[in-house]
Parts: structure tokens; C-alpha cells; sequence
């Protein structure tokens, strides 16, 4: 369960503050899937870096099982997410040198996972996208559906509790980025994995369980679907 | 992270940006380069000049001459207050016996003057002139055939120059070891442009060969005897006359145990006038010390301004991967990591300079024997000589140098914001 208490997050001083969220609160059940909705600069993506340690906002705090995130060490919050938390990008960040096989290795090697355990955690993640004809391939000769799907592979991989994907389909087109949603939703589904999703695509947003739609920082509404528990 | 990942990584990235690692690794070598060649330079100097004071005299050896005391030389001395033989210059018995009870002087021999009227081969043969050297000290001879004992001639036995073989009727330098050589010896006449009238023949037995070498700074031909035989022919010679026991010089042979520069010292107090080698061989390994750190010294300056090379390069390969540094923290990438991949990448660019930099400067050792050729040196010596081990710490160190350059881009790239980072706008 990841409960975000009443943070705020300010940037910039005196005159020229900017206050990119203020006062929000709001819990997610675990194997949930969430859309956080909302325009751009609306606070969402500054949302997702609280929750996920990236940032840390001034005041609140983010209970993830149990934990508060904003009270661990800068080391701890690090491990805390190469071991639970994983993210997929709009521009995909996937390594354009590197081969399919060394893009999805990375995370295991930031886990510090012994390197005779890796090889096959890899070719899994590869088949569960679909890319393990690919595994030698350089990024840079995919398409850009592929490369989301390599993405995915590499978020994954390392079996995360928590999913997090800033606008996932953003840059592809609608087929592509079906095959993208399908894959996220059908992850979320098998393995219970939370998954949480930013994006300003109202389309999107509906295939989740909960819809948080943020405006000037504040949550404006939650909606959750009949059927889930919140 | 695992350093093997990490090393593995930041080998991949410079792949990515071949031209750039290797102009920067290339500044690197330059270098590398200068420093191994002066390095080679200096030690193939000092092992050429090593091999030059052994062949030219015995560094154990000192000539000890009567002290020309500069504040009294000019001016006449009493009549009555110096030795006979000191009053010409010259040293005496006296002396002898003064130096022998200096620690560490394990022996002397005086510098007999001693002449040959000829030599040949046996009576019936034809006979030629030849100058008649005592050998006093350990300096090595280039033989051509034989050996001696030492690098000293033994009792009854002579050193014949290579160029003597002709004329003397032998096939080859092997062919004379071991034969017989007669020197006609004459006692010179008291009355001056008298005929001598006393003679001997002493018969030596062939010990060695020797040859001339460009080592060798002055070479004599001349026919080597040992100085217990010299001292033979000296008193033979000089019996009965006024400059009998009369040397101009003593060579003292420096006892293996002693300090050279402690006798020579004990001797100088004695009023005598000492010259050794190792003087000498001190000054030539100075010049040869100064000429090494000199270059040695270009070459660390062209290190200096590589690693301003090394810095720049990898700040723009910093700049180049803000996303990927982005990404690698967002997986929970620790400081730590992210330093020691920019350190290493940094790391990987001094070993490649300091690789290419060391293999070029060998390469020029291929140059040897051409600069052996042009420098007029004895074939096969070798002026630049490479010490394997010194080259390995070299690059160890160029590696650690560069990884030292890449701490302030490793702590930029270490620092970076991760949210600023993945922006995409």
C-alpha cells in the first residue's frame, strides 16, 4: 500500500516560489492500477518523483508498506528503489549503443545481482515482450514500438513491486502503443504489480482502477471503478 | 554496482566515441613515450658507459702521483729536506711502504718503465720491435682467444695484440694460445749513445689474445706482461743504476672489501695525488642522470597537459549522457556508482595512452642497431634499453593519473540531478 500524506513541494524562493504541489493526499491499494491525470504543469510528473524518492518534497510523507521513503538515507532510498520500483519513459531512455540484452542487464547490475543469475532473468523479461530475437541487437536499429517494449523488458526485469510509466505511449502510435498498454495492464494483472501510470490521456486513464486527476498541485477527484477496493 | 560491471560499462561507452578516446589517449602517449624512451636512453647510457670504464681501467684502481702542492710548486725547495727520488718528482720505496700501511690498500705495484729490444718467435726467426707493457690493474680486456684469470696475466706469461699474429707466422688467434714467445731484453749502457753490453732472453708462454675495441678509448699494441715479470726486467734493467727504485706512479689496487672514495681519501691526506676512475665514472653518470630527467621531465609535462585533455573529454561525455546518468539513478543507481563509471572510463583512457605511448617508444628499440651503426658503437650495443617492469608501473601510474582526472567530471556526472536529467522538454 503506498499512502501519500498531505506533501508539498516548492520550487524556487521568495517572490519567484512556485508551488508545484501543495497539501495532497491520497492511498493506493497494492496490485492496483492508477492514471495520474492532469495538463502539463499541472504537478503530476512531480508527483511521481516524491512517490518514487526521485524528489523530496518539503513537507508529508510517502508510506510505501509501512515505510516512509522521505525519512530514508539518500543510499537507502536508492537500494529501496533498484529493489522495488522500476519506471518506463516517454522517449523510452533506452541505451541506443547497447545491445536488447546489455539495456535490460542494467537494472540487475544496479541490484548488484550475481552475474551467473542475470542471464536468465533477461531472456525471460525479452520473451515476455517479445524482443528475444533481438537480444544482440543494438537499441538504435529497433523501431520505437520495440524500443518501448524494451523498456518494459528492463523495467521488469528485476521483478519490481511498484511500476511507474510517464506517459508510456506519448510518442507512439495508437497500434503500437496498444501493444504497450496491453503489456503494462497484462503485467499489473498476473503478477499484482502496482501500476501507475502519468499521462494527460483521458483514454488511458479509464483501463485503470483509479483515476486521480491533479489540478494546480491539489488532487481535484479520485475516481475508482466499481468493483475495486480503495 | 560490481566494479567488473562498471569497468565493463565505461569500456563500452568510450567504444561508442572511438575517435575522441583515442586523440585523448593519443595526448596521453605522447607522453608515455617521452618518459620511456628517456628512461631506455638513460639506463642503455649507463650500461654503455658502465662497459666503457671497465674496458679503459679497473675502477678499483688508483694512480697515485707525487703531490705538486700548488702554493709550493713554483718555489725552489731547501736543499737537503726531500728524498732523492721526490726531488725530482718521483716516488721511492719510502713511499711504497708509507702507502701499504693505509687500511684498504690491498696492493701496489710501481710503474716499472721497462723496454723489449724485440721478440720473436725462436732464434732462428726473424725478430721485430714491440713496446713492452706491464698490466697492474683489473681492467677488462677484449680477448680475441684465451682468457686470463682476473682480467690479470699470470707470472711467465704474456697478452699478444691480434694484430702481432700475422707476422709472428700464427693461423688464428686460437692457433697462438699456449706458444712460446721469446723477448730479447738489453741492460742500456751508462754511457749515453753507448752500445749495451749486457743481454737476456726471456721466453713467455702465449696466455692470451687481445683485440682492439670501440670501447676502448685508447688502444696500444703492445706486448702484456704481468707486473711480477715487470719487476723482474725493471731491476734486471736497472741494476746498479742512479734511477733504480724511481717511479713516476703508483697504481693501488683498492681491496674489495674497502671504500674507493675512503682510500683515495686516507691517501690524499698522506700528500699524495690520487686519480681513479670512479671520478670519472661519477661525472659521466651525472651528465647522463641529467640528460634522463630532462627528457623524462618534457615527457611529464606532455602527461600534465594531456590530463586537461582527459578532464575536457570527459566533461562532454558527461554532458553527452545526462539521460543515461538520469536513468541509471531513477534504477537506484548510488552516487558512488555513477562516480566510478566516469573515474574508470577516465582510467580506461590513461591505460590506452599509456599502452600505445610504451609500445611506440619499444618499437623505436628496433632503432638499435641503426643508431649503434651511426654513433660508430661496438655491434650490438644497445643505447636504449627498456626495463619491462618499469614500463608496467609506468602505465599503473598513467592509469591512476587519469583516473585522478576524471574526479571533478565523475563528481559532476555523480551530482547530477536525476529529475533534470530524464526532462525530456
Amino acid at each position: 500500500m503506498i499512502e501519500v500524506k498531505s506533501i508539498t513541494k516548492t520550487y524556487g524562493k521568495k517572490q519567484n516560489a512556485f508551488t508545484a504541489l501543495s497539501d495532497t493526499t491520497f492511498t493506493i491499494p497494492d496490485g492496483a492500477s492508477v492514471a495520474i491525470l492532469g495538463k502539463s504543469g499541472s504537478g503530476k510528473s512531480t508527483l511521481m518523483h516524491a512517490m518514487s524518492g526521485l524528489d523530496r518534497p518539503e513537507t508529508g510523507e510517502v508510506i510505501i508498506n509501512g515505510q516512509d521513503i522521505l525519512k530514508l538515507k539518500p543510499k537507502q532510498i536508492d537500494e529501496f528503489r533498484s529493489r522495488q520500483m522500476s519506471f518506463i519513459f516517454q522517449s523510452f531512455f533506452v541505451q541506443a549503443n547497447e545491445s536488447c540484452y546489455d539495456n535490460v542487464s542494467l537494472p540487475l547490475e544496479i541490484a548488484n545481482m550475481p552475474i551467473g543469475k542475470r542471464h536468465q532473468k533477461i531472456n525471460e523479461a525479452l520473451s515476455a515482450v517479445e524482443l528475444l530475437d533481438k537480444k544482440m541487437s543494438r537499441a538504435r536499429d529497433l523501431s520505437g514500438g520495440q524500443k518501448q517494449r524494451l523498456a518494459v523488458a528492463r523495467a521488469i526485469v528485476n521483478d519490481p513491486k511498484i511500476l511507474f510509466a510517464d506517459e508510456p505511449t506519448g510518442n507512439l502510435d495508437s497500434v503500437t502503443g496498444g501493444v504497450i498498454e496491453d503489456l503494462l495492464f497484462g503485467y499489473n494483472k498476473s503478477r499484482g504489480v502496482t501500476l501507475i501510470i502519468v499521462t494527460h490521456d483521458p483514454e488511458l486513464a479509464q483501463k485503470c482502477d483509479i483515476q486521480i486527476h491533479i489540478k494546480d498541485g491539489k488532487v481535484e477527484t479520485i475516481k475508482t471503478r466499481k468493483g475495486v477496493k480503495s | 554496482m560490481k566494479v567488473r560491471d562498471i569497468v565493463r560499462r565505461a569500456g563500452r561507452s568510450l567504444r561508442q566515441a572511438k575517435a575522441r578516446t583515442l586523440l585523448t589517449s593519443l595526448a596521453i602517449s605522447v607522453g608515455a613515450f617521452t618518459v620511456t624512451v628517456a628512461l631506455a636512453a638513460g639506463a642503455g647510457g649507463q650500461a654503455y658507459t658502465d662497459s666503457l670504464i671497465k674496458n679503459n681501467g679497473d675502477a678499483r684502481n688508483l694512480s697515485v702521483y707525487i703531490r705538486n702542492d700548488s702554493s709550493k710548486s713554483d718555489q725552489p725547495q731547501e736543499h737537503g729536506t726531500a728524498s732523492e727520488a721526490n726531488r725530482q718528482g718521483l716516488l721511492s720505496g719510502s713511499d711504497i711502504e708509507k702507502l701499504k700501511k693505509i687500511n684498504g690498500v690491498a696492493q701496489i705495484t710501481p710503474a716499472y718503465n721497462v723496454s723489449a729490444a724485440y721478440m720473436t718467435r725462436d732464434d732462428s726467426a726473424k725478430q721485430y720491435d714491440t713496446p713492452l707493457s706491464i698490466k697492474a690493474d683489473h681492467t677488462t680486456l677484449p680477448l680475441a682467444a684465451g682468457s686470463l684469470n682476473d682480467n690479470q696475466v699470470s707470472v711467465g706469461g704474456v697478452v699478444i695484440p691480434e694484430s702481432y699474429l700475422g707476422v709472428l707466422g700464427f693461423k688464428s688467434a686460437g692457433d697462438a694460445i699456449g706458444q712460446s714467445l721469446i723477448v730479447h731484453i738489453e741492460k742500456p749502457s751508462l754511457m749515453v749513445g753507448g752500445k749495451s753490453t749486457e743481454a737476456m732472453d726471456k721466453t713467455f708462454r702465449i696466455e692470451a689474445v687481445d683485440k682492439k675495441s670501440s670501447t676502448i678509448l685508447h688502444y696500444q699494441s703492445a706486448l702484456r706482461i704481468s707486473s711480477e715479470d715487470g719487476k723482474t726486467i725493471y731491476e734486471y734493467q736497472t741494476a746498479g743504476m742512479p734511477q733504480s727504485d724511481q717511479y713516476y706512479s703508483l697504481d693501488v689496487q683498492v681491496a674489495a672489501s674497502a671504500d674507493v672514495a675512503k682510500v683515495q681519501g686516507s691517501i690524499k691526506d698522506a700528500g699524495y695525488d690520487v686519480f681513479s676512475l670512479q671520478d670519472i665514472q661519477a661525472a659521466l653518470f651525472t651528465f647522463i642522470n641529467v640528460v634522463q630527467y630532462g627528457a623524462a621531465g618534457f615527457g611529464l609535462l606532455a602527461i600534465l597537459a594531456s590530463v586537461f585533455g582527459i578532464i575536457n573529454t570527459q566533461y562532454i561525455s558527461v554532458l553527452e549522457r545526462t539521460q543515461q546518468i538520469g536513468l541509471m539513478k531513477a534504477l537506484g543507481a548510488r552516487r558512488k556508482d555513477i562516480g566510478r563509471l566516469f573515474r574508470y572510463e577516465a582510467g580506461w583512457v590513461g591505460f590506452l595512452g599509456g599502452a600505445i605511448g610504451t609500445l611506440l617508444a619499444v618499437l623505436t628499440g628496433l632503432l638499435n642497431p641503426l643508431i649503434a651503426q651511426k654513433l660508430n658503437l661496438e655491434r650490438g650495443t644497445e643505447l636504449l634499453q627498456f626495463n619491462p617492469v618499469t614500463s608496467l608501473l609506468l602505465i599503473a601510474g598513467l592509469v591512476l593519473v587519469a583516473i585522478m582526472a576524471g574526479y571533478f567530471p565523475a563528481r559532476k556526472a555523480a551530482k547530477l540531478d536525476p529529475i533534470e536529467a530524464l526532462r525530456t522538454e
